[in-house]
């Protein structure tokens, strides 16, 4: 019978919810949401991008402030995209008691602007030398040569920018005009620019871009009978990587934006079910009880009405260094008082209905009658109070994170606007670091507020607009 | 009858002032007290240190430990250190309550002064200023939209704007902050990145000119996210007052419509609308301190900031003791004007 009748209930909530437009759209945003959440193993860059957003390590092969791919669809001269190229032929041979790799990489470059680097990345194990040689569509050459000395095993990135400048200089400067080669020094130069560059007058200064295929050679010479090479791969850099560009970290954004929706979930719905169910149960059993009971606590509700939230949270924060929970923990301890008023007035009136007296009259406990009768009147609306409430849990987390006072074990949107913050990207004017966190809140925020105010509109018969 | 009422609130202001310090006192008790010893610390071993240059004898050294050791107990026994816990957070409330608020670790005044209550002070007009500038224009454009709502509810304005309210209602305000300032400081340089003067602040008239070109974009964003929330709850309010029966008297004897809207609706729905532009000033106070710190706006929010950045616990106490104060404070005024405005509850028993 009862379970018939709330059935029912739930049934004609959700036709008058249906009504609402925008509610609709609310909770097809919030299953969208969910949806990045369960599929983020998919949706990352990197298997591990969610676990491994602080080891900086990991994020080595990227480029630094990347664009986001998109840009190319508006811009004349395009960027270059990042990619990973692995050999394309090895071709192993002996020259005596040496044990010989040659490998080649091709990369297709047709792009308006150089990338921001070329890396040669290899797991070398034992003794190796590597003789690189880069190979220009026009012919011209750079090389590089590299042993390790030590047995054990270790992961090489060999960079033009960082390692060949020298080299490069000396490629570019034989194009140069004399005069302004002589006046500039390999420091001075972009040497990615001039590796990508036209060999006219005016490559180390201003280049142009030489589209074609570069190919990068490596001979490798094992010299000990152990050592050897493995996983070998040419690393470009470029202007533009992923769907939202990369970080002053080389970290890859769009990850870290799905990886923050986990929690910005988490943190929202955890806080607002937390402390509207408490808020609830508080405003029902003052309005219930009545007379002393009432009275004290409404004494304790105003003392944390009192108290001002942010800056409370932002000094235990400063002080307690919390995790993720107990930060949530936090919030709901200031959180609950949002529905005590108006539920405490409901159930007031509730009180005086004649099933509640008939309730009291037939012997029904105290319990009984609060959570069989009164609570379950009072769903429709704390659903409303708990929508309203997540966006005000995200964005004080975000707040206390923008501090720098976040967890450091999670990702979360505001920390990643901490690191944008801090790294000074606002006044460097590095958009897709800013703009694309703060809009991820604002439309989680939306969401909810879309569901929470058809909710209101439903329940306020009176805001009804004929 | 009025006054009588206002003493009330006021006392009971103090009260809760007394129990939210009591509050802070336990709960941050551990924090404050090894900043407060290791002051001492610092302060007994300048002392014994200028001591010692004037001191000459054999037993010099003998006579600075002893020093040492008398100074220490003094001073320890001067903060009640020496005392049980109970007594220690006692000690400590009353100390925050009557605004000794102690010295920065690290912190100083802009006149190098190291007392909390001075830095804390200096910062509290800067505060006001923005903030009771934009809730002020926020309110004034909030109560007028919400009223154009209200009058055409349901009509196309009243949803755009009520699609409106829902779209920032998440939005945080130091975030659009954010892009405010990479757009108007970066992509089109017309307006400071921050901060509250020019260095070297201009004289005489250009000086306000100064203060206020640097305040157009903080109050800027505030007004931009705020009226719309402020709209939204005045077109309910109205709209609620405008289904009353005595509305639909007045309609039925033929009074114009605007002389209804704002004879009629607007005289019931004043309280509870001034109760909530004033709760948007309160709120402000506490909401925007983030919203400082982005516009390096060096107000009380910055301070958090900073304190929190330089782990200056005396400040950040000190900060927090105030906010809470002035919040308070801020809660009971809004308790006196509603109490005037709306005669009913200075009469009633229960509040």
């Amino acid at each position: 019978m009862k379970t018939k009748r709330s059935v029912s209930q739930a049934r004609a909530l959700w036709a008058e919810f249906r009504q609402v437009r925008f509610g609709v759209l609310g909770l097809v945003m919030l299953a969208l949401f969910v949806l990045i959440v369960l599929f983020q193993p998919v949706l990352l860059s990197k298997a591990d991008a969610a676990n491994r957003w602080r080891d900086m390590t990991y994020w080595l092969d990227n480029p630094r402030y990347a664009l986001p791919v998109w840009v190319n669809w508006f811009t004349g001269r395009d960027y270059a995209v990042s990619k990973i190229i692995p050999a394309s032929s090895v071709v192993d041979s002996t020259s005596g008691s040496l044990r010989m790799q040659t490998m080649e990489f091709p990369y297709e470059f047709k792009a308006g602007r150089p990338p921001s680097d070329f890396m040669f990345k290899v797991g070398v194990t034992g003794r190796v030398s590597l003789a690189m040689e880069i190979v220009r569509p026009d012919g011209r050459t750079v090389t590089y040569n590299k042993s390790t000395t030590s047995e054990g095993s270790q992961i090489l990135r060999i960079s033009v920018a960082q390692n060949m400048m020298d080299r490069v200089f000396a490629m570019a400067s034989s194009a140069e005009d004399p005069a302004i080669a002589a006046s500039r020094n390999p420091r001075q130069i972009d040497s990615i620019a001039a590796l990508f560059g036209k060999a006219q007058p005016g490559i180390l200064s201003t280049p142009e871009v030489l589209n074609g295929t570069y190919t990068l050679r490596l001979q490798a010479a094992l010299a000990s009978p152990t050592a050897k090479i493995d996983s070998a791969e040419l690393v470009i850099a470029g202007g533009v990587q992923g769907l939202l560009g990369t970080d002053g970290s080389k970290r890859d954004l769009w990850s870290g934006l799905i990886a923050g929706t986990k929690w910005a979930l988490i943190i929202g719905l955890l806080t607002s079910f937390i402390s509207v169910a408490v808020g609830v149960l508080y405003g029902v059993a003052a309005g219930y009880f009545g007379g002393w009971v009432d009275s004290l606590m409404n004494r304790i509700f105003e003392i944390f009405v009192s108290i001002p939230l942010l800056p409370i949270l932002i000094v235990m924060s400063a002080v307690f260094k919390p995790s993720i929970w107990i930060m949530i923990i936090m919030m709901c301890i200031f959180f609950w008082v949002g529905p005590v008023k108006t539920v405490r007035s409901i159930a007031l009136q509730i009180k005086e209905t004649s099933y509640i007296e008939a309730a009291h009259g037939l012997g029904a406990s105290h319990w009984r009658i609060l959570f069989r009768h009164m609570v379950p009147q009072l769903i429709p609306y704390s659903f409303a109070s708990m929508a309203l409430a997540v966006p005000g849990a995200i964005v004080f987390e975000a707040s206390i994170s923008l501090i720098g006072l976040g967890d450091a074990t999670v990702v979360t949107w505001g920390q990643i606007l901490f690191d944008a913050f801090s790294s000074g990207a606002v006044l460097q004017g590095i958009w897709w670091w800013v703009i694309p966190p703060g809009l991820a809140m604002a439309a989680l925020g939306m969401t909810f507020a879309f569901i929470g105010f058809a909710m209101d509109t439903i329940l306020n018969p009176r805001l009804k607009t004929r | 009858m009025y006054w009588k009422y206002a003493a009330r609130r006021v006392f009971y202001a103090i009260v809760m002032f007394v129990i939210t310090v009591a509050i802070f006192s336990a709960l941050f008790n551990a924090v404050a007290e090894r900043v407060l010893r290791s002051q001492i610390r610092e302060q007994v071993s300048a002392e014994v240190t200028s001591l010692g240059k004037t001191l000459i004898g054999q037993n010099r050294s003998e006579v600075l430990a002893r020093v040492r050791v008398q100074r220490t107990a003094e001073l320890t026994s001067m903060y009640h250190l020496d005392e049980p816990t109970l007594s220690r957070v006692f000690w400590r409330t009353v100390d925050s309550v009557s605004f000794r608020l102690g010295e920065a670790t690290i912190i100083k005044s802009s006149a190098g002064e190291k007392d909390v209550l001075t830095i804390v002070g200096e910062r509290l007009p800067r505060t006001i200023m923005l903030f009771s500038v934009a809730a002020a224009i926020d309110v004034v454009l909030g109560v007028w939209l919400g009223l154009r709502k209200a009058r055409k509810a349901g009509g196309f304005m009243d949803k755009a704007t009520s699609i409106g309210t829902m779209i920032v209602f998440g939005m945080p305000a130091w975030w659009l902050g954010m892009l405010l300032i990479m757009f108007f400081a970066f992509t089109l340089p017309i307006f400071p990145s921050g901060g509250i003067h020019a260095a070297p602040p201009p004289q005489g008239i250009g000086f306000f000119l100064d203060l206020l070109w640097h305040m157009v974009l903080p109050v800027f964003t505030l007004v931009i996210l705020g009226f719309w929330g402020r709209a939204y709850i005045t077109r309910n309010i109205v709209l609620g007052t405008l289904q009353e029966d005595f509305i639909m008297s007045a309609r039925a004897r033929g009074i114009s419509e605007r002389r209804v809207l704002f004879g009629h609706t607007l005289r019931t729905a004043a309280p509870p609308i001034v109760t909530m532009s004033l709760l948007a000033m309160v709120g402000s106070i506490s909401g925007a301190l983030i919203f400082e710190g982005i516009f390096s706006w060096p107000g009380m929010g910055n301070l958090y900031w900073q304190a929190v950045q330089q782990n200056d616990i005396p400040v950040l106490m000190g900060d927090l003791t105030i906010t809470t104060g002035i919040y308070i404070l801020a809660l009971a005024v809004l308790d006196l004007v509603y109490g005037f405005l709306d005669p009913r509850v200075k009469v009633g028993g229960k509040a």
